[in-house]
């Protein structure tokens, strides 16, 4: 994805933003589904916001900081002020506009770029709605400080209240003022640190500024005129002066002992009035532990995170492997040779590569859950746009999907749950006057098929309309058989060729010229399929058949001439011997065959790829079958030589680009060392 | 060299941590990402020194803290805090924090602290 190779924090620091940001969107569009925010995804959001931010400060990436820190002031008041009145919607709006900035920058960094977008009218945004959030629930800036107050003001007396008031016995006093060093932060918590280690040693400590633990503005004064404190000890100077010394980020130590303590004083009679005042101590650290027990129940898995790449090259290593293995197992200079030990060792090497294989692909397996997700966000927009009312179900989210496939269905989903939202469900009157449930309903599922994986994308709208496929379709010259021939489903599957668009009007959702035409190719460049199926005003079911790993496939070699080529395993129904009268010639010169009474077109592939051969009379050969989407062909060739394991290899540039070899997936190397050309089976059908 | 714990939600912040702390001849041995974890690879490593987030899923750093007391009350806990938490930090330092460092960090600060305990 990167172009750019990142310093391993930077790209630690995109992969945990983003992460967090998914997670974000989850936590908010679960909340409006609920329309309340639950004080748990309260504090989820704070914390989210609390770790961008701490992140993005550190790579000194200050817009994000800094709208991130906007963020967690707007949560940690709803948190803490629990406001009565909130416009949900407004501030679920606000935070995703939040997090499509972080989002957009993210992307930007990681494409090596500045990031040098300007938060601030965002977060001018949030401050208002901040603002607004307080006007409306009467709750001044002077009453949220008071609740901090009451926090802090318990911990105080929890301090002082040790011994600071026992009666003056006959001490040394001391006088101390402690300078900070430059740019420490937190000055005043630190001064307090400096209190902590003083007071089991001293009694009757006092301190300017004196509100340091209420009023974090201290640090400035604090900086500038160092913190005073006067204490009276029985323990010596040197003692006293070591244990300040000890103060980490200490600049400056003044200590001297004091005669005539007027000043001291002075500060007792301050310190016990204000004591007095304050004795409202309720405060909340209980609520706080609940809060966290009530969600402690996710797992506790320890988990590494690899970069793809590296799994990229481990795969590939694997793939070299196994190559290997068979360049070793197969090595035409044992033909002939009877070698109990060797085959012995070389079927335990096999066992042992087969079992890395198995290893290396599930640790790329990835679930499509967050690629679901996204698809929340997306039907949230579109409602509010559209003005319609949808639910979107998501069933077996759990499937796991190799990383590299991951990447490829993204962008068609998306696509799909577009249409389905833009031109399936219908506006709600419609749907009320056809007697269907008001809020329409879109079902996302994936599940396992075999070496596929399935992903069904079905809505309850108002189906395709059958003639205006075929119509959009003869105007376009897009029919490749007569209309009354034509099954239901073939002709819905006509949505997917290209040039084909059934929405005169283009919206900002779907439509932008690209159709389902753009969907087919992405996932058939991942080697799937899709069909599509419908009922008038019942919906429309569009299915995604997808392999589950890309890079090794079960694969039968054969050989034309002296050219191999393998075939995918899965698509082939069966391999034969045919019988001279079972082929049939039509007039135009096509060959076809009878098997058990069906007739298939043959495809002879020496002819196909100008391969010389001897063989090219049919009952010489074999003939294999291949399926793809019910369509069954039979391919003629030389002999069959044995079914293996083969790593797929992309075909070099140079054949790729010429774009007249066709009916190739890719190719791969085989034991004896020769290059076996990959057929794609959904290839061979369009030539 | 000292033999470091390091309890934060954000990898990178852990990682952050690490670099710094490795290049200067400490030793990180050990990892959490929450408090409870932090709990428990306590016990397990014994390390030297903890550096405590504050705000962590699931177990927060201030509950860790007065685990991780209870299990050894001489335990060195260093506090990893942002700024707008002095309140937490404060109740660290009462519950027996030896120190605290803020983010965003620079590495001579929290050389600085790890050296003073």
């Amino acid at each position: 994805m990167s172009k750019l190779s990142h310093e391993p924090m930077l790209e630690m620091f995109i992969f945990e933003t983003a992460q967090l940001l998914e997670q974000l969107e989850q936590v908010i569009i679960n909340s409006e589904k609920i329309s309340s925010y639950t004080e748990h995804n309260i504090n989820e959001v704070f914390r989210i916001m609390h770790t961008i931010k701490g992140s993005s400060a550190m790579m000194l990436f200050n817009s994000i900081a800094s709208l991130a820190h906007s963020m967690e002031d707007l949560f940690y008041f709803i948190r803490e002020n629990k406001p009565q009145k909130i416009d949900f919607t407004e501030l679920t709006d606000l935070i995703l506009e939040g997090a499509d900035f972080i989002q957009t920058e993210l992307v930007e960094i990681e494409n090596g770029r500045e990031a040098t977008a300007d938060s601030c009218l965002l977060i001018e945004k949030i401050k208002v709605f901040l603002g607004d959030l307080k006007k409306i629930n009467q709750i001044s800036d002077q009453s949220c400080k008071n609740n901090e107050k009451a926090e802090t003001i318990k911990q105080q007396q929890y301090y002082i209240g040790s011994d600071s008031f026992a009666p003056i016995p006959a001490k040394k006093m001391f006088k101390a003022v402690v300078y900070f060093e430059e740019g420490c932060q937190m000055e005043n918590v630190r001064a307090f640190t400096v209190l902590h280690n003083l007071k089991d040693l001293v009694s009757n400590l006092h301190y300017f500024p004196s509100n340091i633990v209420e009023d974090d503005s201290t640090e400035e004064i604090i900086r500038v005129d160092g913190f005073k404190v006067f204490f009276s000890t029985e323990y010596s100077l040197e003692i006293i002066r070591e244990i300040l010394m000890d103060t980490i980020f200490l600049k400056h130590l003044e200590l001297e002992e004091l005669v005539g303590a007027e000043e001291l004083i002075e500060f007792e009679k301050n310190q016990q009035a204000k004591l007095r005042e304050t004795q409202s101590p309720e405060i909340k650290m209980i609520e706080r532990e609940q809060d966290l027990e009530a969600h402690s129940k996710s797992l506790n898995q320890s988990i590494i995170s690899v970069s793809v790449s590296k799994l990229d090259t481990l795969m590939d290593l694997v793939g070299e492997m196994v190559i290997a293995e068979a360049m070793v197992v197969q090595n035409p200079d044992l033909r002939g040779l009877e070698l109990d030990n060797f085959q012995k060792a070389a079927r335990q090497l096999n066992k042992i590569t087969s079992e890395m294989q198995d290893m290396v692909m599930s640790i790329r397996m990835v679930p499509l859950s967050a690629t679901f997700h996204k698809m929340h966000r997306i039907t949230r927009d579109m409602c509010k746009k559209l003005d319609k009312e949808v639910k979107l179900e998501i069933i077996g989210e759990e499937t796991e999907v190799d990383k590299n496939i991951i990447e490829h269905i993204s962008d068609p989903l998306m696509h799909l749950v577009r249409n389905a939202l833009d031109h399936g469900i219908e506006p709600t009157e419609d749907r009320l006057a056809k007697g269907k449930p008001k809020s329409g309903t879109i079902t996302i599922e994936a599940k396992n098929a075999g070496s596929d994986v399935l992903i069904i994308i079905k809505d309850d709208g108002k189906g395709l309309d059958r003639d205006g496929i075929l119509k959009r379709a003869k105007e376009n010259d897009l029919l490749y058989r007569s209309e009354e021939d034509m099954s239901d489903g073939e002709v819905f599957n006509l949505i997917l060729l290209p040039g084909f668009s059934t929405k005169e009007s283009v919206s900002e959702f779907s439509g932008r010229g690209v159709g389902m035409d753009v969907v087919s190719k992405n996932i058939e460049t991942i080697g799937g399929s899709v069909s599509v199926d419908s009922v008038q005003d019942g919906g429309t079911t569009i299915t995604l058949k997808i392999p589950l790993t890309l890079a090794i496939i079960d694969g039968m070699n054969i050989k034309v001439g002296k050219s191999r080529y393998t075939i995918p395993t899965a698509s082939i129904k069966e391999s034969f011997r045919p019988e001279e009268n079972d082929i049939i010639t039509d007039p135009q010169g096509n060959e076809m065959i009878m098997v058990r009474g069906e007739c298939y077109p043959i495809l002879r592939l020496h002819e196909l790829y100008n391969v010389e051969t001897k063989i090219t009379n049919f009952i010489e050969g074999i003939i294999i079958m291949v399926e793809q989407d019910t369509k069954n062909l039979c391919v003629f060739a030389d002999e069959l030589l044995g079914q293996q394991q083969v790593v797929v290899k992309t075909l070099p540039d140079y054949i790729r680009q010429l774009k007249t070899v066709k009916g190739l997936a890719g190719c791969t190397l085989l034991g004896d060392g020769s290059i076996s050309l990959i057929l794609d089976a959904g290839g061979l059908f369009n030539l | 060299m000292k033999k470091v714990l390091i309890v934060d939600d954000a990898a990178f912040m852990r990682l952050s941590l690490k670099n710094i702390l490795e290049k200067n001849g400490h030793q990180v041995i050990g990892e959490a990402e929450n408090g409870k974890v932090g709990i428990m690879r306590y016990r397990e490593l014994n390390p030297d020194v903890v550096t405590l987030d504050i705000t962590m899923p699931e177990m927060d750093g201030l509950t860790a803290l007065k685990e991780i007391k209870k299990i050894d009350n001489n335990a060195k806990v260093i506090i990893v805090s942002a700024m707008g938490q002095e309140g937490f930090v404060r109740e660290a330092i009462m519950y027996g924090a030896k120190s605290f460092i803020v983010k965003p960090f620079s590495e001579e600060h929290v050389l600085k602290v790890l050296n003073s305990i």
